[in-house]
């Protein structure tokens, strides 16, 4: 033991005077400068030419992400950074290069009733491990989305076919939907319950769904496809790319599909990197990046932008985008619709958008923003009138007394910064707020159990004007309490119409009853950018969502 | 000894055991259900149920803790919510990024600041001494967003010396020299802080020392400065000295959170902040319990190097 002990004692000595090793017994210090100099002189000499974008490369695209992909299953994808990913390498049968727009990818539709679509798949698709990609392929998606026990976040994107619920699902037991029907290898049909707008069917059926291979996902059980190696390392690819590598919360690798059937990728290799959005502004210093992801899932905060704009070399595009930012209201507390008009006219919206947002984006009259072709031009914001607000509140017989119980959710700074504003707000017309800052998942569940009085919220909407899920009565994001029979029979009827001009005038009297009832208030819309270098022929385009539709076609210019 | 570090290592899975049961009980009583963020919210009940039992959340919480203490301890840490991906192959492919970067930090913030803090002392009251000791006032007081920023602003931005984050460079070869590469900057960030701390704390022990009355005996025997200062001097000094690298060890593994955000360093900070965010609980238990397991080794070792620097103490 002894012995164990002195080697012990002795090692430790040497550790210590490894440690001094530097200090030469007397401690002098220019040594270590010169030490200290002399290293980085010989680092920075040895590997100085380690940008990470190799000059003169044109066969790889740098890709700035903020947000992790969360998910590789074509069947469940709850965040937007997955489903922007698995776009590189899964196929939908209709690609979107313009919001009002449909492109045949896999497949093409047809229809002559709007309830009865024929879907015709492209002849020369083929999986990456060569084999066809069939009318099967489409069939085995759908009837497992809609598989009563398979983990989906696509729902509504089959809930309108025949034998699906409104959550999208079959009956207990049920495997096939009813109105899914194979004709041949390459061509189906898809019967909806009722007639429907091609234009709704092809975002959600034909733009949201991405094709799985049968012949991967076939053998297993639906219910164990999440955790199943097939779902979360792919290796069969419709795509143009082929997913190489997800390095979790660093990078993914994405290498070009030759044999993809509209043509092979001009680009080889995909890198997207993620990083927050400081690191995203020095990485565009740098020239380390190509292009930023945009979305809400590839930016820097709005604030940043001008730094970006102030580089050589990149472009930056400001485009309006399908956010929404909300106050949203508990109607069951507040049921009375000249109180929560009072709370509209209380806030300065559009102070918010030029301070906050530095001018980079618009002030919401409804749920509709300038990128919707629904937004009724013709409906303006009420505006601010904290004189009119107090006035209106009076009236109504509110109690000025019990403050509101507001909640502002953290990680989105602007919002946050919004939420304090909003808080002077009722405080300069005599309305105590009680504010409270909670992280989202926290703040959801509080708003599904209608425990607030007032909150802010966020909500990405599709092209389709359809919102029921919030606004609904028993909507799935209803988390406000409102029951309104008007808005129900509206947007009953707005769905019921099968083109743009029979439904826009249903969903402008829809946008003109939400600012009378005013169940919710509407912020903001912040606008969407994209941010690339000049010489990428491609990247990011007016409808963000849409944008990788020509992915296989672009091209990085040679740098001289 | 042998048996003291026998004790020590059983006394710690009780230990252990009480973290975890700690941890879990804790993550479930935060609110927020981290299914929900998985489904949504059209989910038929049907549904929120195959994704609660995806994630093994359909069980009573007992159950739930049971079966997470039987799987790990077989190696199995469950699975991550987001990509359904084993939790251990993720964690250990950031322990050997956050290693290298805690590791060269506190190397080469001890080499520096080891002799600064004996310069210092030695100074004591000089010029020499006053620079030292407001550059770690400096050291101390900058917050390494900032310092990491402005380097990167500096020397990656407009130099281009620097690569301005990661670890390799992506596609290329991981070399050596690459890795150092990527380090001189965030190690530069993070040894500020370390350098002026532990620079202020060897000055002040060795002024200590230097007044005890061995010294004064030593100096009157007529022995050179130097071996004073080596045998007598840094000795004695090197005693609490311990104690600060004994809690700077478990940051080896605990990483540096906003270092590696601006850095982009693949390490378990960052992956903290993420597993947080997103209600990753197999994530954060697995984080815990190797924070914990650290700890408690580190401890362990500052006491047996107390026994070897420190005659006076004995565990027997």
């Amino acid at each position: 033991m002894s012995n164990w002990k002195k080697s012990l004692k002795y090692g430790t000595i040497v550790f210590a005077s490894s440690l001094l090793l530097a200090a030469c017994g007397n401690g002098d210090v220019p040594d270590l400068d010169e030490e200290a100099s002399a290293d980085n002189g010989e680092e920075a000499g040895a590997d100085d030419s380690l940008p990470e974008i190799e000059e003169g490369d044109t066969s790889t695209l740098m890709v700035g992400l903020t947000n992790a992909p969360d998910s590789f299953n074509p069947f469940n994808r709850p965040g937007v950074a997955g489903t922007w990913i698995q776009r590189f390498f899964y196929d939908s049968l209709l690609t979107m290069p313009t919001a009002d727009s449909f492109e045949p990818a896999l497949g093409e539709f047809e229809t002559d009733d709007n309830q009865v679509f024929t879907v015709t798949i492209d002849p020369d698709a083929n999986w990456s491990d060569g084999e066809p990609i069939t009318a099967h392929d489409v069939a085995f998606t759908l009837n497992t989305i809609a598989h009563p026990e398979v983990e989906t976040t696509l729902g509504t994107s089959v809930a309108m076919i025949e034998g699906a619920n409104s959550s999208g699902k079959m009956e207990d037991g049920e495997t096939e939907l009813a109105g899914v029907e194979v004709l041949d290898d390459k061509t189906l049909t898809i019967t909806t319950k009722s007639p429907v707008d091609l234009a709704y069917l092809s975002e959600f059926l034909g733009f949201n769904v991405l094709i799985a291979p049968e012949h991967v996902f076939g053998d297993i059980d639906p219910v164990d496809i999440p955790n199943s190696e097939a779902a979360t390392v792919p290796t069969v690819f419709s795509g143009a790319y082929k997913l190489v590598e997800y390095d979790t919360d660093n990078y993914v690798h994405l290498e070009a599909n030759p044999d993809y059937y509209r043509g092979a990728p001009e680009i080889e290799t995909v890198y997207a990197r993620i990083m927050n959005g400081t690191a995203m502004i020095t990485e565009f210093q740098a020239g380390n990046l190509h292009m930023a992801a945009g979305g809400g899932i590839g930016m820097v905060p709005v604030q940043d932008i001008s730094l970006l704009e102030d580089i050589d070399g990149l472009v930056v595009e400001e485009h309006p985008s399908f956010n929404g930012q909300y106050m949203i209201i508990n109607n069951e507390r507040f049921a009375d619709p000249q109180v929560r008009q009072a709370f509209a006219y209380a806030l300065n919206r559009e102070l918010t958008v030029e301070n906050l947002l530095d001018g980079r984006g618009e002030v919401l009259a409804s749920t509709y923003s300038s990128a919707s072709p629904y937004k009724d031009e013709d409906l303006s914001p009420l505006p601010y009138d904290p004189d009119l607000a107090r006035e209106m509140l009076e009236e109504a017989g509110f109690d000025f007394d019990t403050p509101l119980e507001f909640v502002v959710p953290t990680g989105n700074a602007v919002r946050e910064q919004n939420g304090d504003l909003i808080e002077q707000w009722f405080t300069e017309i005599g309305v105590e707020v009680n504010q409270n800052n909670y992280d989202f998942p926290t703040w959801l569940s509080m708003a599904q159990d209608l425990d607030y009085d007032i909150g802010l919220m966020g909500w990405g909407h599709t092209v389709d004007p359809n919102i029921a899920s919030y606004v609904q009565t028993g909507g799935a994001s209803n988390n406000m309490g409102i029951a309104d029979p008007v808005i129900d029979q509206l947007l009953e009827d707005g769905m019921a119409g099968t083109d743009f001009d029979e439904r826009f005038p249903i969903y402008a009297e829809l946008q003109q009853h939400l600012q009378d009832e005013m169940p919710i208030v509407p912020l903001y819309s912040d606008s969407q950018f994209s941010v690339q270098v000049d010489f990428l022929n491609g990247g990011i385009n007016e409808f963000w969502a849409g944008s990788l539709y020509d992915l296989h076609e672009w091209t990085l210019d040679e740098q001289n | 000894m042998k048996k003291y570090i026998i004790k020590r290592l059983l006394t710690a899975i009780p230990v252990l055991l009480m973290i975890s049961i700690g941890a879990f009980v804790m993550m479930n009583l935060a609110p927020g259900d981290p299914t929900d963020l998985y489904v949504t919210p059209d989910a038929t009940p049907l549904q929120v149920e195959a994704t609660r039992r995806a994630l093994g959340l359909d069980q009573p919480y007992p159950v739930q803790y049971i079966r997470w203490l039987t799987r790990a301890l077989q190696g199995d840490l469950g699975i991550n919510y987001a990509t359904r991906y084993p939790v251990l192959p993720i964690l250990v492919s950031r322990i050997g990024p956050t290693i290298v970067l805690m590791g060269a930090t506190l190397v080469v913030s001890y080499l520096i600041a080891i002799p600064l803090g004996i310069l210092s002392a030695r100074k004591h009251g000089t010029w020499v001494d006053n620079l030292l000791t407001g550059g770690a006032f400096v050291g101390v007081s900058i917050p390494n967003f900032f310092l990491g920023l402005g380097l990167i602003y500096i020397f990656s931005v407009q130099l281009s010396w620097f690569p301005t984050g990661g670890m390799s460079q992506l596609g290329g070869e991981s070399s050596f020299l690459s890795v150092i590469h990527h380090l001189v900057l965030p190690v530069t960030v993070l040894s500020a802080f370390y350098i002026a701390n532990m620079t202020r704390y060897m000055r002040a022990t060795m002024i200590e020392v230097y007044g005890e009355n061995y010294i004064r005996t030593a100096t009157a025997k007529g022995l050179a400065a130097e071996v004073i200062l080596t045998r007598h001097g840094i000795r004695n000094a090197l005693i609490p000295v311990i104690t600060i690298i004994g809690t700077d060890l478990p940051r080896l593994v605990g990483g540096a959170i906003v270092t590696e955000q601006i850095f982009q360093w693949p390490g378990l900070g960052r992956l903290t902040i993420m597993a947080i965010q997103q209600r990753e609980y197999p994530m954060l238990m697995a984080i815990t319990m190797l924070s914990a397991v650290v700890v408690l080794l580190a401890n362990l070792l500052v006491d047996i190097m107390y026994a070897v620097v420190d005659p006076r103490i004995k565990f027997d």
